[in-house]
Order: structure tokens, then C-alpha cells, then sequence
């Protein structure tokens, strides 16, 4: 019998009681170190509440229009080029950090997304639109439409390689 | 016996049942995500800008290999790498260097690897990154190659 869905369970615990562990550590050594690391990351979590509420949002969105035979057919073996050109547009429109999107491609994927996609959205990442006038004003125009060439070319070879590799 | 219902009518759950296992998944990895983000407060407390700065030596080809590694190693805002990354071209670091450390600082991430690892798997994790390397090196060298080109 198939089961009905997965138990609820908390991920990543050992990593949090590592760095728990390593907070603690650090408190008995520098307290004033451990507490400006502390404040670091509060500021850190506060940026990217907004971000996490709008990629659940997105994934209940997501979940709620499209059956998993759809995302397949967008995002799975059968979607082409199309299926390359919706990974890298959502990579360079994406925001916030790369692990802020874990939850959401892990959902995508298990309903079919194929692998070399998620690469290809992580490394059309390094293409920030709202940062972009910034880059300008340090590396020049050519610098930064150089290479921002490169990263789109470069992020549709390795989601290619990945696939190979993950063939072998 | 709900979800039966669902399936064998075809019916949609109500958006708001669906929304909540977003949330709920969600959730279950909070510990995860506040594990890497009280890694990255470590890291910006304990490693400096200037420290990581201070790595590089003034030899393109291994400067290219420092900025992938120090990007890797860094966390943060980006904006943070182009500042940087401007300092470390008026100090006479090469372009190539500059290129892989602000292209690694956002593909690259030594710190969410263990939460990487957990949600993709680690062959996934392992070619992902190690396409990412290689890749940061060659955007670096194309894109510096290719201004001097057209320079």
C-alpha cells in the first residue's frame, strides 16, 4: 500500500545542534564575538523573512494551479527548450539567498522537475537585476554585459553536464 | 478519507490546505535554515572583508583560484563582493581574480553546503558544485579575455 503522505519531521537538526554547539563555545571564549555573530544573523533572518513568506506563497500558488503531471510537463523531461528558458528567467528574477529556494525546487522537483534545471536556475542566480546598475558603476557596461552573457551560457552547459554526469 | 475524495473526484483542496503544507514544509526546515544563517553571522563576524582580501597575491593565475575560494568561502549580501571587488581592483588585483571571487560569492557557498547536501542529496551536491568551480574559473578567464579582445 502506498503510504499517504510523509510523517512531519523537523530537517537539519544536527546542523543547528552543531552550531548551537559553536555559538556556545564561542560565548565561553568572546562573548561580545558571539553576540555581534548573533545580531549578524537576526538581521540576516529578518531580511529574508518577506522573501520566505513569498516563496511559500509561490509554492502553495504553485501547488494549488498546477498537478504534478503539469510541472513535469514544464519543468520535466518533456519540456524542452522551454523548460531551460522558465529556469534561467526564474533564476535572474529570483531573489534573496540560495538556500531561501531550497524548500521550493525540492517541492518542484519532486513533482518531476528535472535536475539540470535546478542548476541552471542556481547559476542564472548571479545575475542580480536590481544590482545590476551597481556592477555598471564599478566594472563598466562591457564588464557587465560580458559577463553576464557568459553566466547564461554558462548556466545552460552545466545543467547540461549535470545531466550527463548524473546518467553515468 | 479527504484526500480520497480529492483524488477519486479530482477535486482541488481548498487553497488554504495547501497553503498551509507550503508552511508546514516550510517549517520542517527551519532548523536547517537557522542553522546556515547562524553559520553565515559566524562567518561575517569571524572573517572580514579584509582578511579575505589580504589572500590574494598579485598572481593572476592563482588569484583566479583565491577569488573562487574566498567567493566560496564568503557569505552575505553580493553587494558586498562588488565593493569588495571594486577595493581589490584599484589595489592592481587582476580582473580575472575579481571576476571568479564576485561570480563564487553567489554560486558557490561553502556554509549552506550541509543544507544543500540534506535537500538535494549528495550527488547532486558533489557535480553541482564542482560544475560551479570550473565553471566560475572559466566564466572569469572568458569574460577578462574577451574585454581585452574587444578593448
Amino acid at each position: 500500500m502506498k503510504k499517504q503522505g510523509k510523517p512531519f519531521a523537523f530537517r537539519g537538526k544536527y546542523l543547528f545542534l552543531t552550531v548551537l554547539i559553536l555559538y556556545g563555545v564561542l560565548f565561553l571564549v568572546n562573548s561580545e564575538t558571539t553576540l555581534s555573530a548573533l545580531q549578524k544573523s537576526s538581521t540576516v533572518l529578518l531580511k529574508i523573512l518577506p522573501i520566505i513568506a513569498l516563496v511559500i506563497l509561490f509554492t502553495g500558488l504553485l501547488n494549488y494551479f498546477l498537478q504534478p503531471k503539469q510541472v513535469a510537463n514544464h519543468l520535466g523531461r518533456e519540456s524542452g527548450a522551454m523548460g531551460w528558458l522558465w529556469a534561467l528567467a526564474s533564476g535572474v528574477i529570483s531573489h534573496g539567498p540560495m538556500y531561501a529556494w531550497y524548500p521550493l525546487l525540492e517541492d518542484l522537483r519532486s513533482h518531476g522537475m528535472r535536475d539540470g534545471l535546478i542548476v541552471v536556475f542556481f547559476t542564472a542566480r548571479a545575475i542580480k537585476i536590481p544590482l545590476l546598475p551597481m556592477m555598471i558603476d564599478y566594472f563598466g557596461w562591457g564588464f557587465t554585459l560580458v559577463l553576464s552573457c557568459y553566466i547564461l551560457i554558462g548556466a545552460l552547459v552545466q545543467g547540461w553536464l549535470l545531466e550527463l554526469l548524473e546518467r553515468k | 478519507m479527504q484526500n480520497k475524495q480529492h483524488k477519486g473526484s479530482g477535486q482541488r483542496p481548498p487553497f488554504w490546505r495547501v497553503l498551509q503544507k507550503s508552511a508546514l514544509s516550510f517549517f520542517a526546515m527551519a532548523p536547517l535554515l537557522l542553522g546556515v544563517i547562524g553559520l553565515v553571522g559566524l562567518f561575517q563576524v569571524l572573517v572580514t572583508p579584509k582578511m579575505l582580501a589580504s589572500l590574494f597575491q598579485g598572481n593572476p593565475l592563482t588569484d583566479t583560484l583565491i577569488g573562487t575560494l574566498t567567493g566560496a568561502a564568503a557569505a552575505g549580501n553580493p553587494v558586498v563582493s562588488y565593493l569588495l571587488g571594486g577595493e581589490l581592483l584599484a589595489q592592481g588585483i587582476s580582473l580575472y581574480a575579481v571576476s571568479a571571487f564576485i561570480l563564487s560569492w553567489v554560486t558557490l557557498g561553502f556554509i549552506q553546503l550541509p543544507a544543500e547536501i540534506e535537500v538535494f542529496g549528495g550527488r547532486f551536491t558533489l557535480y553541482r558544485n564542482i560544475l560551479a568551480f570550473v565553471f566560475t574559473m572559466l566564466i572569469a578567464v572568458l569574460t577578462t579575455l574577451t574585454l581585452q579582445v574587444l578593448s
